[in-house]
């Protein structure tokens, strides 16, 4: 996360620049924030060529993630030398255009800059500027002679506390723009979701043959990839890729990887025989791209989850897995989840499968409570994207009809992996 | 025959707020004297520890000082007073404080249709504001939109309704002014009270 910080003060002392700094530090260990001076722009003037110094704030604020403004209050209004600037980036230039701003200000009387807060608030969201202005909270610091101590720091525990929770927010709010803007980005619609995997991306290893057998070990050779008893640092955690292996391993779930560029690249049961997987995978496949992994008749299926997910218009479907369910049985559950990274850009799917039906079996022991029909519900008990069969929720009798030789041949089935999107899932509609 | 300074708010030659300005002070050069001063050359403000302000703002606030009211033309920037406007106004509140009880009439002139409503309002609590504490004339608003052609090649107003609405405004002001001269009570309190103002930030 990378922000740049602008001081609204020129002055020689400013207790503004005071408060920055201290942001600065404060959130170092997890924020890059660099402080911008505004100190050589000279005054807006229309038709004028921008200087060097507004060239340079303009690159700053392009390529920063988000936006800190500490206004000081001048007339009620905020400052001349701030004003002038943001003219300049709202002439020839527009860097603040959907940049997600935080604005907060210190004042020497009690008022902590509100008024000017409230100004700058409108500049910023002015057409010309377009800034996106986080909406709830207002970070006032009055009384600011007596609000530091010697070293530069804030005094009062609380006032930190709530700087605190407040540049949480606007992380929050710099992640949800992030988000909104990629999914605008997403060009095509669903029937262009390329399932062979051609559209290369950062993380794709070149020059390996996607569909080979070996392609883990020829790609992990390609990359020179880390085993064993290597470290890999995580984000909040350090592992040897043995143990994150243990883990993954013994998740209760079944996970799979397919990256933003619908390849299949991981998942976790590799030791385990695919018929006693709940959807099958086997290690030959993996490197695969989805395609080559669903039959054909699924494949619209697939482009549409891929796509909900990479447009954001839902960042989880759901679905029951068809064939294999029997009512107060078994009841898999595929997921799909989208990833993102830092910057809120799609980055694949995280699928897990899981059996649902020891959990709810455990939890009626353990309360005492058992299942009812409920005569009025309408549930899609076949899940299947063409018939939409609507039957209550299952009686004994469709329980007693489903032997154990008939579900094991619909396993086989189920190898083609990801069902057919399921209409109640809701990523084929809309 | 009342003294006015004028203010257009911009530091841009083609700036239809300085036409503007321009044509207030011939239309009404019958009825006042009004003097043009130009605020675009100001350094941008900054406060020094000896609170030492340019020659050329002190030279503005000495004749605002000696004026019977001040008329300002605004341009309206994103939303907002031009930060050329906002940076003379803040020279013209450090140190000296020429405006505290000063009659104002605020124009503004835009290209859109808007006529640079939102900026006058901005000026108004600006100049409201303890370090300024202007006498606003109240209830009265001047927006000239489509700036580009509301003049004709004298430099005129070219709409009839305009120039009524712009002479009435004016014998308010003249007016206003002159009541405002008897409105000096508590001035020497707001002028010692600011000058203790401290501005810092």
């Amino acid at each position: 996360m990378k922000l740049v910080g602008i001081i609204g003060s020129i002055a020689d002392e400013s207790y503004n620049r005071k408060l920055m700094l201290y942001i600065a530090s404060h959130f170092k260990e997890t924020i890059d924030i660099e402080i911008l001076d505004i100190r050589d722009v000279p005054m807006f003037r229309a038709g004028m060529e921008m200087g060097p110094a507004v060239e340079y704030l303009n690159k700053k604020i392009s390529a920063a993630d988000g936006v800190i403004i500490a206004t000081p209050e001048h007339n009620h209004t905020t400052t001349a030398a701030l004003k002038s600037v943001i003219e300049w980036l709202s002439s020839s230039v527009h860097p603040f255009a959907d940049k997600p701003v935080l604005l907060v200000g210190a004042s020497y009387f009690e008022q902590g800059s509100g008024r000017a807060q409230l100004d700058l608030r409108q500049i910023l969201e002015s057409p010309g500027v377009n800034a996106l202005v986080m909406p709830k909270d207002e970070f006032l610091l009055g009384n600011v002679k007596s609000a530091f101590d010697e070293n530069g720091n804030l005094k009062e525990a609380r006032t930190v506390g709530f700087l605190e929770s407040v540049m949480g927010n606007f992380l929050k709010w710099i992640k949800v723009l992030k988000a909104m803007k990629k999914n605008n980005d997403v060009k095509g619609d669903w029937e262009s979701e390329d399932l062979t995997a051609s559209q290369e991306i950062d993380t794709t290893v070149k020059g390996v043959d996607m569909k080979a057998e070996d392609w883990v070990e020829q790609a992990a050779a390609k990359t020179n990839a880390v085993e064993g008893d290597t470290y890999v640092k995580l984000d909040r955690g350090l592992l040897t890729v043995n143990q994150l292996n243990w883990f993954l391993n013994t998740m209760p779930v079944e996970l799979t990887f397919a990256d933003d560029n619908n390849q299949f690249i991981y998942y976790n049961r590799m030791d385990e025989n695919p018929k006693d997987m709940l959807a099958p995978r086997q290690p030959k496949q993996v490197g695969d791209p989805l395609e080559s992994v669903h039959p054909e008749r699924a494949l619209k299926g697939v482009k549409h989850v891929v796509h909900t997910l990479r447009t954001g218009e839902t960042d989880l479907v759901s679905m029951p897995v068809p064939f294999i369910n029997k009512v107060n049985e078994k009841h898999v559950m595929h997921y799909y989840k989208a990833m993102h990274d830092e910057d809120g850009r799609y980055r694949g799917i995280n699928e897990w499968v899981v059996d649902i039906w020891p959990v709810v079996e455990s939890y009626l022991k353990m309360t005492g409570q058992k299942l009812v029909a409920d005569e009025n519900a309408k549930v899609d008990a076949t899940s299947g994207a063409s018939e939409k069969k609507e039957e209550p929720v299952a009686t004994p009798e469709t329980d007693a009809t489903s032997g154990a030789s008939e579900s094991e041949t619909k396993v086989e089935e189920v190898k083609v992996a990801e069902p057919e999107v399921d209409a109640t899932s809701g990523a084929s509609e809309s | 025959m009342n003294h006015y300074v004028g203010i257009a708010g911009t530091n841009d030659l083609k700036s239809t707020n300085l036409k503007l300005m321009q044509y207030i002070k011939n239309h009404f050069s019958e009825k006042a004297e009004i003097e043009l001063v130009d605020i675009s050359d100001l350094p941008v403000f900054f406060k020094n520890k000896d609170r030492v302000i340019p020659e050329k703002a002190a030279e503005i606030s000495m004749k605002i000082e000696a004026a019977d009211g001040v008329i300002i033309a605004t341009p309206e920037y994103d939303h907002s007073v031009p930060a050329v406007l906002m940076n003379a106004l803040e020279w013209l509140s450090y140190a000296r404080h020429p405006f505290v009880g000063k009659p104002v009439m605020i124009v503004g002139a835009s290209y859109g249709t808007l006529g640079t409503s939102r900026a006058q309002a901005h000026l108004r609590r600006i100049l409201d504001s303890p370090e300024l504490s202007a006498r606003i004339m109240p209830s009265s608003e001047f927006l000239l939109g489509h700036s580009l052609q509301a003049f004709d090649e004298d430099g005129n107003l070219n709409n009839e309704e305009k120039v009524t609405l712009l002479d009435g405004l004016f014998e308010d002001f003249e007016v206003f002014s002159n009541i405002s001269k008897h409105l000096t009570n508590a001035n020497d309190e707001q002028r010692k009270e600011v000058e203790n103002y401290s501005w810092k930030d």
